[in-house]
Protein backbone atom coordinates (compact mmCIF):
# COMPACT_ATOMS: atom_id res chain seq x y z
CA UNK A 1 0.00 0.00 0.00
CA UNK A 2 2.97 2.36 0.38
CA UNK A 3 4.69 3.88 3.65
CA UNK A 4 1.86 4.46 6.12
CA UNK A 5 2.07 4.95 9.74
CA UNK A 6 2.25 1.55 10.54
CA UNK A 7 5.75 0.88 8.02
CA UNK A 8 6.95 4.62 8.67
CA UNK A 9 6.78 3.62 12.37
CA UNK A 10 9.30 0.57 11.64
CA UNK A 11 11.54 2.74 9.09
CA UNK A 12 11.81 4.88 11.85
CA UNK A 13 12.61 2.47 14.55
CA UNK A 14 15.49 0.95 12.67
CA UNK A 15 17.06 4.10 11.35
CA UNK A 16 16.83 5.51 15.26
CA UNK A 17 19.10 2.65 16.10
CA UNK A 18 21.91 3.92 14.24
CA UNK A 19 24.42 7.26 15.11
CA UNK A 20 24.55 8.19 11.38
CA UNK A 21 21.67 10.87 9.90
CA UNK A 22 19.77 9.11 7.67
CA UNK A 23 18.06 10.75 4.55
CA UNK A 24 14.70 10.00 2.51
CA UNK A 25 14.69 11.10 -0.81
CA UNK A 26 11.50 10.99 -3.14
CA UNK A 27 11.58 13.42 -6.43
CA UNK A 28 13.43 16.26 -5.20
CA UNK A 29 12.11 15.71 -1.43
CA UNK A 30 14.16 14.90 1.07
CA UNK A 31 13.50 14.31 4.51
CA UNK A 32 14.64 13.42 7.81
CA UNK A 33 14.80 9.11 8.27
CA UNK A 34 14.50 8.91 11.67
CA UNK A 35 11.36 10.94 11.83
CA UNK A 36 8.32 9.16 11.27
CA UNK A 37 6.55 12.44 10.75
CA UNK A 38 8.95 13.78 8.13
CA UNK A 39 8.57 9.93 6.22
CA UNK A 40 4.83 10.58 5.97
CA UNK A 41 4.80 13.67 4.15
CA UNK A 42 6.46 12.01 1.20
CA UNK A 43 3.31 9.62 0.44
CA UNK A 44 5.21 7.55 -0.80
CA UNK A 45 2.82 5.04 -2.76
CA UNK A 46 3.61 1.41 -3.36
CA UNK A 47 6.14 1.35 -6.46
CA UNK A 48 7.20 4.45 -5.37
CA UNK A 49 11.00 5.15 -6.10
CA UNK A 50 13.06 6.03 -3.06
CA UNK A 51 16.68 7.42 -2.34
CA UNK A 52 18.58 6.39 1.29
CA UNK A 53 21.49 8.41 2.21
CA UNK A 54 23.31 8.34 5.39
CA UNK A 55 25.83 10.34 7.01
CA UNK A 56 27.46 8.98 9.95
CA UNK A 57 30.29 6.95 11.75
CA UNK A 58 27.97 3.63 10.72
CA UNK A 59 26.04 4.66 7.43
CA UNK A 60 26.93 2.15 5.33
CA UNK A 61 25.31 0.00 7.63
CA UNK A 62 22.42 2.12 7.76
CA UNK A 63 21.58 2.12 4.27
CA UNK A 64 21.79 -1.77 4.05
CA UNK A 65 19.53 -2.22 7.13
CA UNK A 66 16.95 0.50 5.35
CA UNK A 67 17.40 -2.06 2.37
CA UNK A 68 16.94 -5.12 3.84
CA UNK A 69 13.55 -3.95 5.32
CA UNK A 70 12.16 -2.41 2.06
CA UNK A 71 13.13 -5.31 0.06
CA UNK A 72 11.32 -7.65 3.20
CA UNK A 73 8.34 -5.11 2.29
CA UNK A 74 8.53 -4.59 6.07
CA UNK A 75 7.73 -7.86 7.28
CA UNK A 76 4.08 -8.73 7.61
CA UNK A 77 2.94 -5.48 7.40
CA UNK A 78 1.76 -3.13 4.36
CA UNK B 1 -8.66 -9.90 48.35
CA UNK B 2 -12.38 -9.38 49.13
CA UNK B 3 -13.39 -8.75 52.70
CA UNK B 4 -13.96 -11.82 55.62
CA UNK B 5 -17.10 -9.10 56.35
CA UNK B 6 -18.29 -6.07 58.87
CA UNK B 7 -19.24 -6.60 62.43
CA UNK B 8 -22.90 -5.73 63.43
CA UNK B 9 -21.05 -2.95 65.92
CA UNK B 10 -19.24 -1.36 63.03
CA UNK B 11 -22.48 -1.52 60.37
CA UNK B 12 -24.34 0.25 63.50
CA UNK B 13 -22.16 2.45 64.23
CA UNK B 14 -21.51 3.59 60.46
CA UNK B 15 -24.92 3.12 58.80
CA UNK B 16 -27.05 4.01 62.35
CA UNK B 17 -27.31 8.19 60.83
CA UNK B 18 -28.30 6.97 57.29
CA UNK B 19 -30.46 4.51 58.09
CA UNK B 20 -32.14 6.04 61.31
CA UNK B 21 -31.46 3.67 63.15
CA UNK B 22 -32.36 2.25 66.94
CA UNK B 23 -31.07 -0.88 68.47
CA UNK B 24 -34.14 -2.54 70.16
CA UNK B 25 -32.93 -6.14 71.24
CA UNK B 26 -29.90 -8.41 71.15
CA UNK B 27 -27.53 -5.62 72.04
CA UNK B 28 -25.49 -8.54 73.49
CA UNK B 29 -24.88 -9.57 69.87
CA UNK B 30 -23.56 -6.83 68.38
CA UNK B 31 -20.44 -8.81 67.70
CA UNK B 32 -22.32 -10.83 65.14
CA UNK B 33 -20.55 -10.43 61.37
CA UNK B 34 -22.65 -10.01 57.93
CA UNK B 35 -20.49 -12.03 55.92
CA UNK B 36 -22.75 -11.48 52.68
CA UNK B 37 -23.57 -8.60 50.54
CA UNK B 38 -27.25 -9.39 50.36
CA UNK B 39 -30.25 -9.32 52.11
CA UNK B 40 -33.18 -11.19 53.13
CA UNK B 41 -37.03 -10.59 53.39
CA UNK B 42 -37.91 -13.79 55.53
CA UNK B 43 -41.30 -14.35 54.51
CA UNK B 44 -41.52 -18.06 54.48
CA UNK B 45 -39.53 -18.71 57.18
CA UNK B 46 -42.07 -16.74 59.27
CA UNK B 47 -44.40 -18.70 57.25
CA UNK B 48 -42.74 -21.93 58.43
CA UNK B 49 -40.89 -22.97 55.51
CA UNK B 50 -36.75 -22.58 56.47
CA UNK B 51 -35.26 -24.97 53.85
CA UNK B 52 -32.35 -23.22 52.12
CA UNK B 53 -33.59 -20.43 54.61
CA UNK B 54 -30.60 -17.84 53.62
CA UNK B 55 -30.05 -17.50 57.25
CA UNK B 56 -26.38 -15.93 56.53
CA UNK B 57 -27.74 -12.23 55.18
CA UNK B 58 -29.11 -9.72 56.89
CA UNK B 59 -33.09 -10.08 57.27
CA UNK B 60 -35.45 -7.57 56.92
CA UNK B 61 -38.71 -7.26 57.54
CA UNK B 62 -41.52 -4.91 55.83
CA UNK B 63 -44.78 -4.40 55.91
CA UNK B 64 -45.66 -8.20 54.62
CA UNK B 65 -43.79 -9.81 57.52
CA UNK B 66 -44.61 -7.69 60.21
CA UNK B 67 -49.04 -7.81 58.84
CA UNK B 68 -48.18 -11.73 58.80
CA UNK B 69 -46.67 -11.97 62.39
CA UNK B 70 -49.40 -9.83 63.72
CA UNK B 71 -51.57 -12.64 62.61
CA UNK B 72 -49.85 -15.32 64.36
CA UNK B 73 -50.75 -16.54 67.84
CA UNK B 74 -48.71 -15.84 70.23
CA UNK B 75 -47.42 -19.12 70.63
CA UNK B 76 -46.88 -20.10 67.10
CA UNK B 77 -45.12 -16.23 66.43
CA UNK B 78 -42.39 -17.28 69.57
CA UNK B 79 -41.76 -20.56 67.84
CA UNK B 80 -40.97 -19.24 64.58
CA UNK B 81 -38.70 -16.13 65.53
CA UNK B 82 -37.14 -18.93 67.96
CA UNK B 83 -36.21 -21.31 64.76
CA UNK B 84 -35.14 -18.15 62.61
CA UNK B 85 -32.87 -16.79 65.07
CA UNK B 86 -31.44 -19.87 66.56
CA UNK B 87 -30.14 -20.14 62.87
CA UNK B 88 -26.37 -19.65 64.15
CA UNK B 89 -25.18 -17.11 61.89
CA UNK B 90 -28.09 -14.73 61.36
CA UNK B 91 -26.44 -11.34 61.60
CA UNK B 92 -29.29 -9.15 62.73
CA UNK B 93 -33.01 -8.55 61.92
CA UNK B 94 -33.90 -4.98 60.36
CA UNK B 95 -37.94 -3.72 60.77
CA UNK B 96 -38.81 -0.94 58.54
CA UNK B 97 -41.44 1.66 58.61
CA UNK B 98 -40.99 2.15 62.53
CA UNK B 99 -43.31 -0.54 62.90
CA UNK B 100 -43.76 -1.44 66.83
CA UNK B 101 -41.80 -5.11 67.43
CA UNK B 102 -43.36 -7.64 68.63
CA UNK B 103 -42.74 -8.43 72.65
CA UNK B 104 -42.24 -11.92 71.20
CA UNK B 105 -39.00 -10.93 68.50
CA UNK B 106 -37.58 -8.81 71.46
CA UNK B 107 -37.53 -11.32 73.97
CA UNK B 108 -36.23 -14.04 71.77
CA UNK B 109 -33.55 -11.88 70.22
CA UNK B 110 -32.23 -10.76 73.78
CA UNK B 111 -32.23 -14.33 74.60
CA UNK B 112 -30.28 -15.32 71.75
CA UNK B 113 -28.68 -12.43 71.68
CA UNK B 114 -29.55 -11.18 67.74
CA UNK B 115 -29.41 -7.14 67.10
CA UNK B 116 -32.95 -6.01 66.18
CA UNK B 117 -33.15 -2.58 64.76
CA UNK B 118 -35.64 -0.45 63.94
CA UNK B 119 -36.00 1.95 61.02
CA UNK B 120 -39.14 4.79 60.02
CA UNK B 121 -37.67 4.52 56.29
CA UNK B 122 -39.41 2.22 54.00
CA UNK B 123 -38.54 -1.28 53.10
CA UNK B 124 -37.25 -0.30 49.29
CA UNK B 125 -35.10 2.90 51.05
CA UNK B 126 -33.96 0.44 53.62
CA UNK B 127 -33.11 -2.78 51.05
CA UNK B 128 -31.08 0.18 48.69
CA UNK B 129 -29.42 2.09 51.04
CA UNK B 130 -28.00 -1.39 52.76
CA UNK B 131 -27.54 -2.76 49.78
CA UNK B 132 -25.21 -0.29 48.54
CA UNK B 133 -23.19 0.17 51.62
CA UNK B 134 -22.21 -3.52 51.43
CA UNK B 135 -21.93 -3.94 48.22
CA UNK B 136 -19.18 -1.45 48.80
CA UNK B 137 -17.88 -3.00 51.56
CA UNK B 138 -17.66 -6.69 50.03
CA UNK B 139 -16.07 -5.17 46.74
CA UNK B 140 -12.91 -7.03 45.59
CA UNK B 141 -9.79 -4.25 46.68
CA UNK B 142 -6.18 -4.14 45.99
CA UNK B 143 -3.37 -1.44 47.17
CA UNK B 144 -0.94 -0.44 43.95
CA UNK B 145 1.96 1.75 44.68
CA UNK B 146 1.06 5.06 42.68
CA UNK B 147 -0.24 8.18 42.51
CA UNK B 148 -3.43 8.90 41.35
CA UNK B 149 -4.51 12.42 40.28
CA UNK B 150 -7.50 13.72 38.24
CA UNK B 151 -6.73 15.44 35.07
CA UNK B 152 -9.23 17.45 33.17
CA UNK B 153 -11.82 15.13 34.87
CA UNK B 154 -10.07 11.83 33.73
CA UNK B 155 -8.69 9.54 36.61
CA UNK B 156 -5.07 8.71 35.97
CA UNK B 157 -3.22 5.98 38.16
CA UNK B 158 0.49 7.16 37.82
CA UNK B 159 3.01 4.28 38.11
CA UNK B 160 6.66 3.63 37.94
CA UNK B 161 10.06 3.37 40.14
CA UNK B 162 10.86 5.11 42.77
CA UNK B 163 12.25 8.72 41.91
CA UNK B 164 11.52 8.69 38.51
CA UNK B 165 8.96 12.22 39.26
CA UNK B 166 5.67 10.77 40.24
CA UNK B 167 4.89 13.40 43.28
CA UNK B 168 6.78 15.93 40.86
CA UNK B 169 4.38 15.78 38.15
CA UNK B 170 1.95 15.61 40.34
CA UNK B 171 2.73 18.55 42.58
CA UNK B 172 2.75 20.60 38.93
CA UNK B 173 -0.27 19.16 37.84
CA UNK B 174 -1.84 20.59 41.25
CA UNK B 175 -0.60 24.04 40.62
CA UNK B 176 -2.46 23.91 37.27
CA UNK B 177 -5.46 23.43 38.62
CA UNK B 178 -6.18 19.92 38.40
CA UNK B 179 -6.27 17.17 41.57
CA UNK B 180 -5.01 14.55 43.56
CA UNK B 181 -6.34 11.88 45.49
CA UNK B 182 -3.62 10.00 46.76
CA UNK B 183 0.17 9.90 46.42
CA UNK B 184 2.12 7.26 46.93
CA UNK B 185 -0.10 4.45 47.67
CA UNK B 186 -3.50 3.77 45.70
CA UNK B 187 -6.80 1.89 47.24
CA UNK B 188 -8.80 0.31 44.45
CA UNK B 189 -11.83 -1.03 44.60
CA UNK B 190 -13.89 -2.56 41.87
CA UNK B 191 -17.14 -1.19 42.24
CA UNK B 192 -20.45 -2.91 40.61
CA UNK B 193 -18.66 -5.76 39.09
CA UNK B 194 -16.91 -2.72 36.64
CA UNK B 195 -15.92 0.46 37.75
CA UNK B 196 -12.12 1.02 39.25
CA UNK B 197 -12.47 3.36 42.34
CA UNK B 198 -8.98 4.97 43.82
CA UNK B 199 -8.62 6.44 47.11
CA UNK B 200 -5.91 7.21 49.36
CA UNK B 201 -5.24 6.84 53.31
CA UNK B 202 -7.35 9.18 55.56
CA UNK B 203 -3.92 9.87 57.30
CA UNK B 204 -1.74 10.91 54.54
CA UNK B 205 -4.07 11.72 51.60
CA UNK B 206 -3.53 15.65 52.16
CA UNK B 207 -0.17 15.14 51.58
CA UNK B 208 2.75 15.36 49.10
CA UNK B 209 6.23 13.68 49.69
CA UNK B 210 8.88 16.19 47.36
CA UNK B 211 12.11 15.11 47.78
CA UNK B 212 14.19 18.51 48.95
CA UNK B 213 10.89 19.97 50.17
CA UNK B 214 9.79 17.51 52.62
CA UNK B 215 6.48 16.59 53.08
CA UNK B 216 4.00 19.37 52.04
CA UNK B 217 0.00 19.81 52.70
CA UNK B 218 -1.18 20.20 49.41
CA UNK B 219 -5.03 21.35 50.70
CA UNK B 220 -3.12 24.12 53.06
CA UNK B 221 -0.91 24.69 50.14
CA UNK B 222 -3.98 25.04 47.41
CA UNK B 223 -6.69 24.66 48.77
CA UNK B 224 -9.86 22.25 49.16
CA UNK B 225 -10.23 22.20 44.82
CA UNK B 226 -7.06 20.40 44.71
CA UNK B 227 -8.12 17.39 46.49
CA UNK B 228 -10.67 14.53 46.00
CA UNK B 229 -11.49 11.53 48.03
CA UNK B 230 -12.03 9.22 45.41
CA UNK B 231 -11.70 9.34 41.78
CA UNK B 232 -12.67 6.54 38.96
CA UNK B 233 -9.61 5.06 37.12
CA UNK B 234 -9.60 5.32 33.53
CA UNK B 235 -6.02 5.49 32.74
CA UNK B 236 -3.12 4.15 33.67
CA UNK B 237 0.39 6.04 32.73
CA UNK B 238 3.71 4.54 33.52
CA UNK B 239 6.73 6.98 33.76
CA UNK B 240 9.86 5.31 33.25
CA UNK B 241 13.44 6.74 32.37
CA UNK B 242 14.17 6.89 28.52
CA UNK B 243 15.58 3.68 27.81
CA UNK B 244 17.77 4.87 24.13
CA UNK B 245 17.15 0.71 23.60
CA UNK B 246 13.45 1.07 23.56
CA UNK B 247 11.07 1.41 21.26
CA UNK B 248 8.31 3.38 22.37
CA UNK B 249 5.04 3.99 21.15
CA UNK B 250 5.17 6.67 18.74
CA UNK B 251 1.54 6.23 16.90
CA UNK B 252 -0.95 5.12 19.26
CA UNK B 253 -2.78 3.56 16.94
CA UNK B 254 -2.98 0.51 18.96
CA UNK B 255 -3.83 0.93 22.63
CA UNK B 256 -2.22 -1.17 25.40
CA UNK B 257 -4.17 -2.00 28.10
CA UNK B 258 -3.00 -3.13 31.96
CA UNK B 259 -5.70 -4.94 34.30
CA UNK B 260 -6.36 -4.23 37.56
CA UNK B 261 -8.79 -6.42 39.42
CA UNK B 262 -9.36 -7.94 35.96
CA UNK B 263 -10.46 -5.06 34.92
CA UNK B 264 -8.85 -3.41 31.52
CA UNK B 265 -7.45 -0.32 31.91
CA UNK B 266 -6.12 1.67 28.77
CA UNK B 267 -2.06 2.02 29.51
CA UNK B 268 0.90 4.34 28.48
CA UNK B 269 4.30 4.06 29.07
CA UNK B 270 5.86 7.60 28.86
CA UNK B 271 9.51 8.28 28.67
CA UNK B 272 11.13 11.03 30.85
CA UNK B 273 14.08 13.09 29.85
CA UNK B 274 15.63 15.89 30.46
CA UNK B 275 13.41 19.00 29.00
CA UNK B 276 10.06 16.87 28.59
CA UNK B 277 7.67 18.49 30.44
CA UNK B 278 5.89 15.99 32.33
CA UNK B 279 2.74 17.86 33.39
CA UNK B 280 2.16 18.90 29.79
CA UNK B 281 2.69 15.28 29.09
CA UNK B 282 0.05 14.15 31.57
CA UNK B 283 -2.45 17.24 30.59
CA UNK B 284 -2.26 15.80 27.37
CA UNK B 285 -2.37 12.57 27.55
CA UNK B 286 -5.51 13.05 29.33
CA UNK B 287 -7.22 15.24 26.78
CA UNK B 288 -6.09 12.44 24.11
CA UNK B 289 -7.61 9.96 25.90
CA UNK B 290 -11.16 11.93 26.17
CA UNK B 291 -10.59 12.33 22.43
CA UNK B 292 -10.10 8.54 21.70
CA UNK B 293 -13.24 7.90 24.24
CA UNK B 294 -15.34 9.91 21.95
CA UNK B 295 -14.37 7.57 18.87
CA UNK B 296 -11.72 9.94 17.34
CA UNK B 297 -8.18 8.44 16.96
CA UNK B 298 -5.80 11.04 15.58
CA UNK B 299 -3.54 8.70 14.23
CA UNK B 300 -5.89 6.34 12.73
CA UNK B 301 -7.53 9.22 10.84
CA UNK B 302 -4.10 10.26 9.77
CA UNK B 303 -3.23 7.08 8.49
CA UNK B 304 -6.36 7.23 6.75
CA UNK B 305 -5.77 10.29 4.83
CA UNK B 306 -2.36 9.12 4.10
CA UNK B 307 -3.60 6.11 2.36
CA UNK B 308 -6.09 8.14 0.94
CA UNK B 309 -3.59 10.82 -0.65
CA UNK B 310 -1.36 7.86 -1.43
CA UNK B 311 -4.13 5.74 -3.52
CA UNK B 312 -5.14 9.06 -5.58
CA UNK B 313 -1.27 9.42 -7.10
Amino acid sequence: MGLHLRPARMLANLTNKFDSDVFITKDSEEVNGKSIMGIITLAAAKGAILKVTAVGPDAPEAVNAVGKLIENKFGEED
Amino acid sequence: MTMNGISIAEFYEKMKTQLQLTLVAGKNGLGRMIKWPEINRPGLALAGYFDYFPWRRVQILGKVEVTYLRSLSSGVLRARIREMLSKKGVPCIMITRRYRVPQELIEEADGLDVPVFRSPLVTVDLIDRTTVFLDDIFAPTISLKGNLVEVFGVGVFMEGKSGVGKSETALGLLARGHRLITDDVVRIKLREGKYLIGSGSELTRHHLEIRGLGIINIQKLFGAVSFREESQIDLAITLEIWDPNKDYDRLGIEEDTIRILGQPVPHLIIPVRWGRDMVLMLETAALNHRLKASGFNPAQALDEELINSMRRK
